[in-house]
């Protein structure tokens, strides 16, 4: 994420016409959380409430956007770091403003990043159940142990937008394919715990 | 020579999967013992059709021998067949359960962890990511499974497997 330059900054000013705290404060989030496509219909949404222009809500919204973007990607955490990136003649008041939100929030947007970059299909549930086989077609009588297990798999966020694709996975597993399985997980549990513990 | 027999059809039973070895030694036994293919093979087929059906209904050795000597067959061949019987039962057993339907069975796990350096979100990450790949047969294909879980997950993922491990070994 480059640092966002001085005209945008600018634009930030715009901010000192509105109504309240909160206002910029929700702004803000709105900003940071949306996809760089959204940012048109978000600038829409925010011009009665700051009575501007359409272009100068848009220019207002796309650099708080780049701007919270920004700090988060560098993981800025001081007050002053903050600071140094507003011009020099910049509204004292709104910067101190503008550089408290963004403290305020910086956790919670870093986890918002981390949690929506792209992976593969996450786990999102699972659920197992016992079962025991008593007969079949190829055998009349058994008493045959089975597990069942479900895994509910969410598709890589960012493909789907607000529409998480979720689906549903049931496997079955012998005895014996549990017992493979659980050797494999309880090495890969050996080996995160001499990588903690190094 | 009826031990010569039994041996080749017991062998067939254990490795349904070697059909052209089956038919060779058949073939092999015709010839040293002078019999024709033909009649060999229908007899065999129908030699086959007890221990399948005993295998059904988890029939003893006791009433294999007794359904033998039923159907016309000598005294010492039918416990002969049932001694074979006794001997080879477990792998039998075995193999049918393993016929049993199973749905999308679970055939390999494969897996890699590692850690996320960075994203273009994040310029430093330094989070602990786990990958599964699951290898499914569905029906006759096999499909693979891709699934990423946080190290949260994981360790609740690891504990239900073990309370399923202890739920299962109850049961046997």
């Amino acid at each position: 994420m480059a640092a966002p330059r001085d005209g945008d900054l600018a634009a930030l000013q715009i901010l000192l016409k509105a109504p309240s705290k909160d206002a910029v404060r929700q702004l803000c989030q709105e900003c940071f959380s949306s996809p760089p496509a959204a940012l048109g219909p978000l600038a829409q949404r925010a011009c009665p409430g700051l009575a501007v222009s359409a272009e100068e809500a848009e220019q207002l919204v796309s650099a708080l956007h780049n701007l919270t973007r920004h700090v988060v990607y560098r993981g800025l955490t001081r007050a002053e770091d903050i600071l140094c990136l507003f011009p020099e003649n910049f509204h004292q008041n709104l910067k101190n403003l503008l550089t408290k939100i963004i403290l305020e929030n910086i956790s919670a947007w870093r986890n918002e990043a981390q949690a929506s970059q792209i992976s593969l299909p996450r786990l999102v549930d699972m659920d197992w159940r016992v079962d025991i086989k008593t007969s079949s077609d190829s055998i009349v009588r058994m008493a045959v142990p089975t597990c069942l297990l479900q895994l509910k798999i969410q598709e890589d966020a960012a493909l789907c937008g607000n529409n998480p694709v979720v689906s549903a996975l049931t496997v079955e597993l012998s005895k014996e394919t549990l017992d493979t399985m659980l050797e494999g997980l309880g090495r890969i549990r050996d080996q995160l715990s001499a990588v903690a513990n190094k | 020579q009826f031990s010569a027999l039994t041996e080749v059809l017991f062998r067939f039973l254990t490795e349904p999967k070697e059909v052209e070895r089956f038919l060779t030694q058949l073939s092999d036994f015709a010839t040293m013992n002078k019999i024709s293919l033909g009649p060999l093979k229908n007899i065999v087929k129908s030699i086959l059709l007890v221990p399948n059906g005993a295998l059904k209904r988890n029939l003893s050795s006791e009433q294999v021998r007794a359904d033998f000597i039923a159907l016309g067959l000598s005294e010492e061949k039918a416990s002969y067949f049932a001694e074979q019987w006794k001997v080879n039962s477990p792998t039998l057993t075995r193999l049918a359960v393993g016929q049993t339907l199973m749905i999308n069975q679970l055939i390999d796990m494969e897996w890699k962890f590692g850690v996320t350096a960075g994203s273009s979100e994040l310029e430093k990450v330094g989070s602990i990511f786990l990958q599964l790949k699951l290898v499914i047969k569905k029906g006759s294909q096999l499909e693979n499974v891709y699934v990423e879980l946080t190290l949260p997950q994981f360790y609740s993922f690891l504990h239900e497997m073990e309370r399923v491990k202890t739920s299962l070994e109850s049961f046997s």
